[in-house]
């Protein structure tokens, strides 16, 4: 760091002058968005008087008297815990795997990475045919297996559709937990592995007292980027089911949609969106507050 | 007895290997297997798992006008939006690491945080805002968007990429004299490049699959893209899957064969920020 460049005036214009763009376009179209969702969360708009009148926070007090926000809210934690732990376990076991050394393995980790490649909608598509209840894979098997008589509409019942939603996203995204955890556990420093080895530890006892403690910090990085990553997902749940059935899957981004482009309530959309951001740092700040306390004990 | 207890050691995890390969590959697989099978074969349970006569009929039915727009549309879109962004990131990530004043420190803070913003709280103000500047159905409005979601990552990746290049290099082109503008293009950007294509790579599998926005701004059949136009497919072609999947291989297939070209480069530009940070 000493040998800096050090700071005269036509640096200091070029350090500013190659921020500005972004700058002003970050600003513009992220920041101020964002603190306008509350301004607009207190005007009412509606398709049949879309001129927006101010009603103050009675947004708000109507959304929390709706049955469906809770709904909403108690679907996006399952939606994003069932994803991110599903998503990180079945992840980093995958790393675990895809770090030994096996003939093959090269191309098993660049293949691995393809479904995070599919675009989203079309992964959603994929998926809603698999589940298809007349002409799915899914049920074709389970029949052929004899474990069925019928086809199950999957995505069509209330009590499987949140399950089937989150498997379809854990498929998509576990690479991306992967490749990070792979690339984490290849930086894992290889003598206290072998000294663990000489001390007489077993392999399993390699994992849990030298290995995972190493990887701890990336791990943290990766449950907190695809929980916010998840809770946000919109593709997944819109494509399979629009949030159904019976808003058995609605989550914020969907229902955000729904209330907004749907039936042109851009206020309550607005409300339901400064929600969701309330929602998402709560969350993500129970996680960073549980990932410490447990750093603390160790 | 050494190889045979070495088979026994590598036996398990080889078939391990074998079920990853499978749940990766298999919904692909049956995307191809269906887009290949011709409308005569019956599709009744139990499935066949590859057609007795497969055929391109699938293909050449779902290649039709309206696709072939949204194909374009799509291009356009992702390419505009790799264009300006890319550039632009590329310039505030070179001031991010090379200079330390605290402007930029608070603007590096706000692009992290940035990155989290959830799209559904932010796009009933850019709506607004598209529809005030009557861009509604436009692609600058879709432009305007996906740069929006992609400059703080680009900026984010390239940081971690530039803060590789060494420095004394460009210490040495001042040293003979070259302005700092000079040495940006002439130093800093052939360096970066490793960077610069992973982070291209990044924004266009981003923008080529980018849905919210462009379901929401665009209202008709001329200017939607291809991730809306394949989801109104599900509704009008009812269970015509063989059409469905034929449009889906097509739509994948630029996606994956950029990635499998460039993915070197690009599975360091995901990975540098995360386990570093």
């Amino acid at each position: 760091m000493a040998n800096r460049i050090r700071a005269r005036a036509s640096d200091r214009w070029m350090a500013y002058g190659f921020m500005l763009p972004a700058a002003v376009l970050v600003g513009c179209l992220m920041y101020w968005p964002m603190i306008d969702t509350f301004r607009e969360s207190l005007y009412a708009t509606s398709f049949i008087s879309p001129a927006p009148t101010f009603v103050g926070l009675d947004t708000y007090g109507k959304v929390f008297g709706d049955e469906t926000f809770w709904q909403v809210v108690r679907n996006s934690v399952v939606w994003t815990v069932g994803v991110v732990t599903l998503q990180n376990v079945g992840g980093l076991l995958i790393a675990l795997l895809l770090n030994q050394r096996l003939p093959g393995q090269g191309l098993l980790r660049s293949l691995v990475l393809l479904p995070w490649v599919l675009p989203g909608v079309v992964a959603a598509i994929l998926w809603r045919f698999m589940y298809d209840p007349q002409l799915g894979l899914i049920n074709s098997v389970l029949m052929r297996a004899g474990f069925i008589e019928r086809g199950i509409g999957w995505l069509a019942d209330p009590s499987t559709a949140m399950a089937a939603c989150i498997f379809a996203a854990f498929w998509k995204g576990f690479p991306f937990s992967t490749v990070v955890f792979l690339a984490a556990l290849q930086n894992v420093d290889q003598e206290q592995v072998e000294a663990a080895k000489i001390d007489g530890a077993g392999a399993v006892r390699r994992l849990f007292d030298v290995v995972l403690p190493a990887i701890l910090p990336v791990a943290t990085t990766n449950v907190v980027l695809t929980s916010i990553l998840t809770f946000n997902y919109f593709d997944m749940i819109y494509v399979l089911t629009r949030g159904g059935p019976l808003n058995a899957t609605a989550i914020f981004p969907t229902r955000i949609y729904d209330v907004g482009f749907g039936e042109f309530r851009f206020g309550e959309a607005a409300a339901y969106g400064s929600l969701s951001v309330l929602v998402l740092v709560f969350f993500v700040g129970l996680l960073l507050l549980g990932q410490r306390g447990r750093a603390r004990e160790a | 007895m050494a190889r045979r207890s070495l088979l026994k050691e590598t036996l398990p995890l080889t078939v391990l290997q074998f079920a990853v390969a499978i749940l990766v590959l298999f919904p692909f697989f049956w995307m191809l297997s269906v887009s290949l099978k011709p409308a005569t074969e019956p599709f009744a349970i139990p499935a066949r798992l590859w057609p007795d006569h497969p055929t391109l009929e699938n293909y050449i039915l779902a290649f039709r006008p309206e696709f072939r727009r949204y194909f374009l549309n799509s291009i356009i879109v992702s390419g505009a939006t790799v264009l300006i962004t890319v550039p632009l990131a590329l310039l505030a990530a070179y001031s991010l690491t090379r200079y330390q004043f605290r402007a930029l420190s608070i603007f590096l803070a706000a692009v992290i945080l940035a990155q989290f913003f959830p799209a559904g709280a932010m796009i009933i103000p850019i709506y607004k805002m598209v529809k005030a500047a009557d861009l509604l159905d436009t692609y600058a409005s879709l432009i305007i968007a996906y740069i929006t979601v992609t400059l703080p990552v680009a900026i984010w990746m390239l940081r971690g990429f530039l803060a590789r290049v060494p420095r004394t290099i460009e210490e040495a082109a001042a040293i003979d004299g070259a302005r700092p503008l000079r040495a940006f293009f002439d130093i800093v950007v052939p360096l970066a490049r490793p960077g610069i294509v992973a982070t291209t790579v990044f924004v266009l599998i981003v923008t080529w699959q980018e849905f919210l926005f462009a379901l929401s701004f665009t209202s008709t059949k001329e200017m939607r893209t291809l991730p809306v136009g394949m989801n109104d497919y599900i509704g009008q072609y009812g269970i015509r899957y063989g059409e469905l999947m034929a449009s889906s291989v097509m739509v994948s297939l630029p996606v994956i064969a950029i990635f499998f070209f460039l993915q070197r480069h690009f599975v360091d530009g995901l990975t540098a920020g995360a386990v570093k940070g």
